[in-house]
């Protein structure tokens, strides 16, 4: 039976996906639905054809996982804002009255400050303590400095900070599952997903993972780095590596060139993304394994595609809006 | 081709009457009984494996005559065994070190699904002509997993709304996939 099921049955089916997707549900929500399997046998086909549907789109790899988060759940604004002037003018009260209550609190708490950038848009910015930063494409980097405690958070990307030191006053990042603070210094941090690297060009840097709530930065358990090391944080190991870099090289992106040692060439394509016009998709989860080392100029990615079948085992499908990096296998050779 | 067989299967006549009760509920239930774990789960063989599981439950109660209703009961375990695993998953990706990395590969959790580039990207073109909104909610909730009281605090809305836009893009991706395969 191939005939296509009809949308309103597609809708039901669906409508009982999310109702039963809450563990929250009672005995009655899964009579209620029993009951509706049994009304037609259509239903229960549609409810199974729907379910399938959520199993494969809630497994997907996580590059593409990544990219669609990207695209469709950044957080937006809202847009309710244009239609009621009314409510602009209530909200631009509230905006004063909590911008006040935010200065007479300004002592005791962090008020929370974002930038981010766009795809291939590298940005300056000098935070309120002097100490600058560099911003990769496409990133994005939270700054909560309270009168004990400079806290930044990378969400996604690469910076490079340019601390300005102050003992009383730490300057902690945080990149996921990584704390690196500052003992006074210059470093790269470099954020793909969970997948965290760590380059330091001038003094030190105590790098420690967050074992949960509680960030021991400044613990034992920390692990020091100084200028020239390059620190690698793996997820799925909770390892780190340490390797040399030099400063030229940790800092090429500021340059226009994106250097990699010895990296996954999901991490590698991740951050090829974030400067590039068309998106680059790998297909195939073996490929994100293989290793590259090497340096792409921001403006040539193109040109860098193209020879990659010159040293993986893979080919390159262009099109107007992506490219798509597959297995050269048996399968595709006509 | 989700009724597999189960090791559960008997013949109702020779059994004791509650055993044949478990049966019959076997016959008539357990293709919705699988689809409503795998609803929870995101996966088959983890809706067969917790399946068999609780009609063996359900065989092994002491007093089987003071359950109202069976049917329920049997929903009712499978639930709660679905809670407990969707538990067991999220310490195991909390904790990756207590797993060596070799285990990791023989048993993904759960398995990963292997998808045509030209159907990724049709889906994606799918969640494009839906309102910012309601792919926005689907993409948090049925691609990265969160759960919907997050999904409806991130969004500023309220969690009906959340499932109201989650549904209707579910509906639209897979009527968009059923065109594609029945073409």
């Amino acid at each position: 039976m191939d005939k296509i099921l009809d949308e309103k049955t597609l809708y039901a089916a669906a409508e009982w996906w999310t109702r039963l997707r809450d563990p929250k549900d009672d005995v009655k929500t899964v009579e209620q639905w029993l009951e509706w399997t049994q009304a037609d046998e259509r239903n229960l086909a549609a409810f199974e054809r729907v379910t399938e549907l959520g199993d494969r789109l809630g497994t997907l790899d996580d590059i593409t996982r990544r990219q669609w988060a990207g695209e469709f759940a950044r957080q937006q604004p809202a847009p309710s804002r244009h239609r009621f002037p009314l409510a602009v003018a209530a909200s631009t009260l509230l905006i004063l009255f909590s911008g006040y209550l935010a200065w007479s609190h300004l002592e005791a708490r962090a008020t929370p400050q974002d930038y981010v950038s766009t795809v291939a848009q590298n940005r300056d910015i000098t935070l309120s303590d002097g100490s600058t930063v560099a911003l990769g494409g496409a990133s994005k980097l939270t700054a909560r400095f309270s009168k004990d405690e400079r806290k930044v958070e990378l969400g996604a990307g690469e910076a490079f900070f340019q601390v300005v030191h102050n003992t009383q006053r730490p300057f902690v990042v945080t990149a996921g599952n990584v704390s690196i603070r500052d003992v006074g210094t210059a470093f790269d941090v470099r954020r793909t997903g969970q997948y965290v690297t760590i380059a330091v060009t001038q003094g030190r840097v105590q790098i420690a993972e967050n074992g949960g709530a509680d960030s021991r930065v400044s613990g034992s358990g920390a692990l020091e780095a100084v200028a020239g090391q390059l620190v690698s944080y793996d997820p799925t190991t909770s390892a780190m590596s340490v390797s040399s870099i030099t400063p030229e090289q940790a800092t090429a992106w500021r340059s226009d060139r994106l250097e990699f040692i010895n990296e996954p060439l999901g991490v590698v394509i991740a951050n090829v993304n974030r400067y590039s016009a068309r998106e680059v998709l790998v297909a195939n989860a073996n490929l994100e394994t293989l290793t590259f080392t090497g340096t792409i100029k921001t403006a040539a990615i193109d040109s860098w595609l193209d020879a990659l079948p010159q040293i993986f085992p893979l080919r390159v499908s262009k099109g107007p809006n992506q490219v798509i990096l597959s297995n050269k296998g048996r399968s595709q050779r006509q | 081709m989700l009724s597999g067989a189960t090791d559960v299967g008997l013949d109702a006549a020779a059994l004791p009457a509650h055993a044949a009760q478990v049966a019959e509920l076997y016959r008539d239930h357990n293709r919705a009984l699988i689809a409503f774990l795998r609803c929870r789960l995101n996966s088959l063989s983890d809706a067969q494996e917790l399946a068999q599981d609780a009609y063996l439950r359900l065989l092994t109660l002491e007093h089987p005559e003071r359950v109202d209703s069976l049917r329920a009961y049997l929903f009712r375990i499978a639930s709660n065994l679905a809670v407990d695993r969707l538990r067991m998953r999220k310490v195991r990706s909390d904790m990756p070190l207590e797993q060596p990395p070799e285990n990791l590969h023989v048993t993904p959790v759960p398995e990963r699904h292997v998808w045509a580039v030209e159907q990724l990207r049709d889906l994606r073109e799918a969640l494009r002509e839906l309102p910012a909104k309601t792919s926005q909610a689907f993409v948090m909730h049925a691609i990265e997993g969160w759960d919907f009281h997050v999904v409806a605090h991130a969004m500023k809305l309220s969690e009906r709304m959340v499932r109201y836009h989650v549904s209707n893009a579910l509906a639209h991706c897979r009527a968009r996939v059923d065109k594609l395969e029945m073409p």
